[in-house]
């Protein structure tokens, strides 16, 4: 047992945090702080993109012989946690499992085409899983790839695909069997957003994340964008999902905002004599929010330890994706209590502290408990796969 | 990172459960709902196969230093609900001495222990939870201290050897072994039937040479003492809750209503899942702070988080237990009952959770 990151992994996590420094210019720093570029797509993005394309810093968890660096699970938590705690809206979903899938298992054309401008940071994917009656049950799915001579014929529509207003393709699952089981009838394609078939329409939402409903008509694409064996796309679905669900509830983030609402209670002057921090109650949110901390990053590490391990373990995933999601939604609550009614002015706003973070996060922070795998089926998993108790109905 | 547990380790937890599962059966646990709830022929047991070594150095017949294997030992103590309350000697008085003493006679202390006597503690005090400023006071007097106080909460003081006791004095905090027969003793009644007592302290006197530590490091030993018994009874806790979590997946899964077993109702499946969570989380902040404390004397914040864990999990999971059990959780003909008054001790002895989450408050807000 031996719970510290080794030397390398030290020296990695030193190394990314130097980078990052020099990346995030004061100018990618004011485009990411306007609402519609907080989620990457502007030009500052998309420079920085190719610089980290050109440095070798996309393709982390590829293997070798396709181009990539592949690090271990750890190293690749690190780097998550490492980008992240900047606020860089790392497309992970498009480098990190989009952009592997189609390397192994693209046709010639994508691996040339796709799979090399992913590395170069060129290309952004949106990802069409979601459709209005198919979420959490995501294998009934409904849009439908028809196979014919020369290609598919794609018809229907796919919701929540974020950042399809800036992306260059739709990672589509579409149904090519009817007649077999819901899982196993579903396929992946590369599917281009300047298609005249497709269009999108915006879906606000609380947190002020852009999202999109995106809409698929007669849009035809050769075999080259099927990716994997057609039928076959449900493994390619669910592949990585251990590792995704854990990128979503990495500490770093909530660690360094932690750090931050710290330095600004210090600061703060509540009277001559006294700061924001001396008050008893301060202090003990802090100490609720820390300790709460220490234990999502030993679930995180742990996990991220099994998967370098080799094993699987179901329920110890759910219990990470479980327990950050909804330890969020409290630490922020317990940290904006700290910060007190001043929290609640927005980023555009005078007087606003820490860019308003917090005024924005605790209206996206439910997005996490349904997202990714909704807690109640994670829940599920487990009292199955932990307790071994029999399956709920 | 490796959270593997190693070979050796799975060893002597197997070989705890296979002492502790036969001597801790439902019946032979009923004989010990007594006055004085001690098994002295588990105590025994465990002296011959070496397991009160744990953590003690090879030089006094342990199996070494590590901290971790203790941590097994209670452990497996609380899963099996085992009626021996061991912490004050074990960890307390062994440890503490191990750590701070440096005189020979404190030290065969230790091999004394592994034979199986018992030695304990005396250092929480009624209406003081201020446990690093003991209320207790000793008086020095050249080579002699006189001791006036009183401490409760003292387990097994009244068959101890020797009792292990934090006093205030004009050199500061010190640790002192006192004879159970200088002092009075009175046996209290306590939520889980804990065999403990009240330690009056009148005029007693003592040499110098029982202070167990070097000049001026009293404060640091009490401290240590403090922390590792956090750390310690929350390795009790983890294994009171992981018994209580695997008896609600058990009865869960057999009991039916409506013609099927309450386990496949949802309410009832994502209340065992939440306990599962709470036991994860506890089972990674002891092991975090049990590592640490094997490198370093002090890590107040790591046992103060094992500690706050502890006291949640231990009050979460008795709930859910009782309640998922419906009546049969409550019945005294079960099992359930036990863990549910042990988990309130663990919850409650050396610092409970909200005041344990005031200390972290002020200790991550002082270096500011």
């Amino acid at each position: 047992m031996l719970i510290q990151l080794n030397q390398q992994q030290a020296k990695l996590k030193e190394e990314l945090h130097e980078y990052f420094k020099g990346l995030i210019t004061p100018e990618l720093r004011t485009e990411l702080n306007n609402t519609e570029f907080f989620e990457g797509g502007g030009p500052e993005f998309k420079k920085a993109m190719r610089t980290m394309g050109a440095d070798g810093w996309i393709g982390l968890s590829w293997k070798k012989e396709l181009g990539g660096k592949e690090l271990s699970p750890m190293e690749q938590y690190i780097f998550v946690e490492t980008v992240m705690r900047t606020g860089f809206p790392f497309p992970f979903l498009t480098t990190e499992s989009v952009g592997p899938m189609i390397a192994e298992y693209g046709s010639d054309w994508a691996k040339e085409e796709i799979a090399t401008k992913i590395l170069d940071g060129e290309l952004i994917f949106g990802i069409g899983y979601s459709e209005p009656n198919s979420g959490t049950d995501l294998a009934s799915l409904q849009t439908k790839a028809i196979k014919q001579s020369d290609g598919y014929l794609i018809n229907g529509q796919k919701m929540w695909t974020s950042l399809a207003n800036f992306s260059d393709y739709i990672w589509l699952a579409a149904r090519t069997d009817f007649e077999v089981k819901n899982h196993k009838g579903i396929s992946m394609f590369i599917v281009p957003t300047d298609d005249p078939g497709f269009s999108l329409s915006p879906i606000n939402t609380l947190g002020d994340v852009r999202t999109n409903a995106t809409f698929y008509e007669n849009i035809k694409v050769p075999d080259t964008h099927l990716v994997g064996e057609q039928n076959q796309g449900w493994s390619l679905i669910t592949s990585q999902l251990n590792l995704e669900r854990l990128a979503l509830v990495n500490h770093g983030p909530v660690e360094e905002l932690y750090k931050n609402v710290l330095q600004l209670a210090e600061k703060t002057k509540i009277n001559n004599d006294q700061s924001l921090i001396d008050l008893s109650w301060v202090k003990q949110n802090f100490a609720q929010v820390y300790s709460g901390i220490e234990a999502l990053k030993l679930i995180c590490w742990k996990q991220t330890w099994i998967m370098e391990s080799g094993q699987l373990n179901m329920a110890e995933a759910s219990v990470a994706k479980v327990y950050g999601s909804e330890f969020f939604i409290e630490a922020y609550r317990l940290l904006m209590e700290i910060i007190g009614e001043i929290s609640l002015l927005k980023n555009d706003s005078e007087l606003n502290v820490l860019n308003a973070r917090l005024e924005r996060m605790y209206r996206t922070a439910s997005i996490l408990t349904f997202g990714g795998g909704t807690n109640e089926v994670q829940r599920d998993i487990i009292a199955m796969a932990g307790l071994f108790m029999p399956r709920t109905r | 990172m490796d959270f593997s547990e190693l070979g050796h380790h799975n060893e002597i937890k197997d070989s705890l459960n296979k002492i502790l599962g036969k001597e801790c059966s439902p019946e032979k646990l009923k004989e010990f709902d007594v006055e004085f709830k001690h098994n002295e022929t588990l105590i025994s047991l465990l002296a011959i196969n070496g397991y009160l070594g744990l953590g003690i150095h090879e030089q006094y017949g342990g199996s070494g230093e590590d901290l971790y294997e203790l941590g097994i030992l209670f452990e497996c103590l609380g899963f099996h609900a085992a009626p021996l309350s061991l912490t004050g000697c074990l960890i307390d008085v062994a440890q503490t001495i191990q750590k701070f003493s440096q005189a020979d006679n404190h030290k065969s202390i230790l091999s004394s222990i592994i034979k199986g006597d018992i030695y304990t503690s005396a250092i929480l005090e009624p209406f003081n939870q201020d446990t690093e400023n003991p209320i207790t006071r000793a008086e020095i007097n050249g080579d002699k201290l006189i001791i006036n106080g009183t401490k409760y909460l003292s387990e097994l003081a009244s068959i101890a050897k020797k009792i292990l006791v934090s006093v205030t004095s004009n050199e500061g905090v010190l640790l002192v072994l006192v004879d159970s027969s200088q002092v009075k003793l009175t046996q209290l009644t306590s939520t889980a039937n804990s065999p403990v007592f009240k330690v009056e302290i009148n005029d007693v006197t003592i040499d110098r040479s029982s202070i167990i530590h070097a000049q001026g490091k009293g404060l640091e030993a009490l401290r240590y003492l403090i922390q590792i018994n956090m750390v310690m009874r929350s390795y009790l806790a983890l294994g009171v809750t992981e018994k209580m979590t695997s008896l609600i997946a058990t009865y869960t899964s057999e009991r039916k209503q409506f013609g099927r077993v309450i386990g496949t109702f949802q309410a009832v499946s994502h209340r065992a899942a939440d306990c599962f969570i709470e036991l994860e989380c506890l089972r990674l902040v002891n092991q975090q702070a049990c590592i640490n404390l094997n490198t370093n004397l002090d890590c107040e914040n790591d046992a103060l988080i094992a500690k706050i864990w502890a006291g949640n999990t231990c009050h979460k999971i008795s709930y859910s237990a009782q309640h998922l059990h419906g009546g049969a959780g409550v019945d005294k003909d079960y099992v359930l009952w036990r863990y549910c008054l042990l988990a309130k001790e663990c919850e409650l002895i050396n610092g409970s959770a909200s005041q344990n989450i005031e200390k972290l408050g002020i200790n991550i807000t002082s270096n500011q």
